[in-house]
């Protein structure tokens, strides 16, 4: 599709391809699509490029509610703003933008402490529709309605996104860098930095190697953790994680007669100092906590488990360990303040991000991408839009 | 006549069954080993705790058993390598350890010794023998580290802390648990920030002790709930500003009243009671992002504690955690908190609703089996 200026786009429906997923676990379908002009407080953006997370995969593939469809995935990503709605001032037309799940008001309690990342103005949900307005921006040929996804819907070559779900960055970052942040990234950074505060000098031990556990290991890296001990069942993990900062690997199908936790206590002497579960399993966060030091150690949760899943501890470890059990969203961090810092820190050849990229893959390939996760064969395949 | 280095023969309440109550009895106390002391008993107060272990008919559960653990002393006589403390001076035993070596103990960030680790254990904690028999020569058990229900008892010295003599016993030894427990989970463990709100799960005397505690830190809103309304009252004497009974929430939960009156939920929440139902109550109603749920109450053996996965997730930073003995190192706390009570910041007078002689203390166990008491106190008459 030919760029069009924006002066003949602005307030105007705008007729673009986005990859439409129609029904769980089937691919992705690449239409035509209608995209709405953005309401008050929301913004359009023309997508550069996005990436695949395994949180669009969960839901891609989910039957029950939040599952919903049709929907345009797609939540990391990176953009240039087409045109604002009434009272957006923060960002303007040409501006390059990172959309992103968690919404960063700016005015609510949680949103001016420095102790909460969960904005209770748009509270965090898995909604169908845009944040304020509880309505779609996006319609099919047919004129039916598309649902969104986190807030971003970044499968399109164009999607709405509210202000508060935004941020302006430096356009001259690298697109298939600077994409990574808007969530896998900045989500493992920000659980070691942010909601763990990892100390110098600590040992970290996480659960679970993807994308998400590798920037926890390079986030505990940047803040001086000396022992980063890894755990996963596919041992090409090692290797990879070393680039990250894992000084020590443990194989979860090899432990003998032992448990995970075990071996963990017995390496470190005691337990981790901070233990992250970055895969989603209820029984993966117990082993977490069970090999967690007693006395002050921290257990966060990162990975995202079935509705309805329930994690089970004993009382009696609960009260006499002295540990303290966590969730995080997206690392703790606020978005418009923290992914600045996090773009600086990559340009100043500190965070890793280059590393993340295994594969890149055209829009019209977008299927390629979830083939590439659910096989454990890529960390973020980037998609580019064509332009 | 001095009685350093000998075998005493005094008077104690020994537990024989499960649920039975206590039965007066000579019984032999043995001098103590390296690095332990053995005190003399001014007087000791009965808890919940000493209550539970007292009914369970299987481990921890253990008969015959000297029950107790809340006390304050005076040194009889020292073993072999103790410089700490000396002959007269007046200590109040803790059941939990303080090596004062271990990496816990030097670490400003747990109170969870890792040298003599804390366990319900029958015995002494560095030899695992007990020092009591009774006059037909058998073993009976020890409790907590403690056992205080003896005119006598013998405890390690990494169980005691010396204090200033001058502070009426009565009060002194409620630091040695409740007090110590509830005042610290508010202090050291949960670190109640001025001004914040605080929610508390159960006002027995732990709960009106991190009231206590939570209002010493300047928390501003301390809710307290709890099913007998005659706790209302008196939670306000320990600064509770507003009373919420699970009982009388029409359709709602506690922790759906306490999400409405506090728009978003409680920056602590405390859970006194030992119910593992309740401490998800005290999280569910515990505030997003920051909040810490704290949990004191000691539940049933096996119990297990389920929280949904997601509301672990969507809670971001909001924490839970466990607190023994409120987090307090009590050889530096307990002097620190006798100082505020003598300063009159810290109050302690209200916790003793009764007095009772030794010879009567099986009614201290009815008084708080039946909800009439927060702290019986039990003189030792000599």
């Amino acid at each position: 599709m030919d760029e069009q200026p924006s002066s003949k786009t602005t307030g105007k429906p705008i007729k673009c391809r986005a990859a439409v997923s129609r029904q769980p676990g089937e691919p992705l379908v690449i239409e035509e699509i209608t995209v709405a002009p953005p309401m008050a407080r929301e913004v359009r953006i023309r997508i550069v490029c996005t990436s695949l997370c395994h949180s669009d995969v969960t839901f891609w593939k989910m039957k029950d509610y939040p599952a919903i469809f049709p929907r345009i995935f797609g939540h990391e990503a990176v953009g240039i703003v087409e045109s604002v709605g009434e009272g957006v001032d923060e960002v303007t037309e040409g501006d390059s933008v990172i959309p992103f799940f968690m919404s960063d008001c700016g005015e609510c309690v949680d949103c001016r402490s420095k102790k909460s990342n969960l904005c209770s103005n748009l509270p965090f949900k898995v909604s169908p529709y845009m944040h304020r307005h509880e309505t779609s921006r996006f319609t099919d040929l047919k004129g039916e309605v598309l649902y969104h996804f986190l807030f971003v819907s970044s499968f399109s070559e164009y999607t709405v996104v509210d202000i508060a779900h935004v941020t302006k960055i430096d356009p001259s970052i690298p697109p298939n860098r600077a994409c990574l942040l808007s969530c896998g990234v900045s989500t493992g950074v920000g659980a070691a930095w942010r909601t763990a505060n990892v100390e110098t000098g600590s040992t970290v031990a996480i659960f679970g190697l993807g994308s998400i556990g590798l920037a926890v290991a390079e986030g505990a890296r940047l803040c001086g953790a000396s022992k980063i001990i890894g755990v996963d069942v596919n041992p090409d993990k090692f290797e990879i994680g070393k680039k990250f900062g894992v000084t020590e690997f443990v194989n979860a199908g090899e432990c003998g007669n032992k448990t995970v936790s075990q071996v963990i206590n017995e390496i470190t002497g005691g337990g981790a100092d901070y233990c992250f579960e970055c895969v989603g399993l209820a029984s993966l966060v117990q082993e977490a906590y069970a090999c967690c030091r007693k006395g002050w150690g921290k257990t966060v949760v990162l990975g995202v488990d079935k509705p309805g899943s329930t994690l089970s501890l004993s009382s009696f470890d609960v009260l006499h360990s002295g540990k303290s059990l966590m969730g995080s969203l997206f690392g703790g961090l606020k978005a418009k303040i923290d992914i600045p810092i996090l773009l600086k820190r990559y340009m100043d050849k500190e965070l890793q991000l280059d590393e993340f990229v295994t594969h890149e893959v055209k829009f019209e390939d977008i299927n390629k991408a979830f083939d590439l996760l659910i096989q454990g064969e890529s960390l973020r395949c980037v998609i580019w839009m064509d332009k | 006549m001095s009685t350093a280095g000998k075998p005493i023969r005094c008077r104690a309440a020994v537990g024989r069954a499960p649920g039975e109550p206590l039965v007066m009895e000579e019984i032999m106390v043995a001098p103590p080993m390296p690095r332990e002391v053995r005190i003399r008993i001014i007087c000791t107060s009965l808890c919940h705790t000493d209550v539970s272990i007292w009914k369970l008919k299987d481990p921890p559960g253990m008969f015959p058993r000297i029950f107790g653990h809340e006390a304050i002393g005076v040194v009889e006589s020292v073993g072999e390598d103790v410089d700490e403390v000396t002959e007269g001076d007046t200590v109040i035993p803790i059941f939990v350890s303080q090596c004062g070596e271990c990496e816990d103990c030097r670490s400003k960030k747990s109170n969870l010794c890792s040298k003599l680790p804390f366990r319900v254990s029958p015995w002494m904690p560095r030899y695992d023998s007990s020092r009591f028999t009774d006059l037909k020569g058998e073993v009976i058990y020890h409790f907590m580290n403690v056992s205080s229900f003896s005119e006598y008892t013998v405890v390690d010295v990494a169980n005691l802390a010396k204090i200033d003599p001058s502070v009426p016993p009565n009060k002194a030894c409620l630091l040695s648990c409740a007090v110590g427990t509830g005042v610290g989970a508010a202090w050291k463990t949960a670190n109640v920030k001025e001004g914040s709100t605080v929610a508390i799960f159960g006002l027995g005397s732990v709960g009106l002790a991190v009231a206590e505690g939570a209002r010493l830190c300047g928390a501003t809103r301390i809710i307290g709930v709890d099913v007998n309304p005659d706790k209302k009252e008196i939670g306000k004497k320990f600064g509770v500003t507003d009373f919420v009974n699970p009982g009388n929430c029409g359709d709602k939960s506690a922790s759906q009243l306490i999400n409405e009156m506090t728009g978003g939920g409680a920056d602590y929440c405390f859970e006194c009671i030992g119910v593992a139902a309740l401490v998800k109550e005290a999280y569910a109603c515990c505030r997003n992002g920051w909040g810490k749920t704290v949990v004191i109450g000691v539940a049933r053996p096996g119990s297990e504690l389920g929280v949904n996965f997601q509301d672990v997730l969507d809670g971001g930073g909001k924490s839970v955690m466990g607190s023994v003995y409120g987090g307090i190192k009590a050889k530096f706390d307990i002097p620190i908190l006798l100082k505020r009570y003598l300063d009159k910041e810290l109050q302690l007078d209200e916790f003793v609703t009764h007095e009772i002689q030794f010879d009567e203390i099986n009614k201290a166990f009815d008084l708080l089996i039946e909800g009439q008491c927060l702290r019986c106190v039990i003189w030792m008459n000599n």
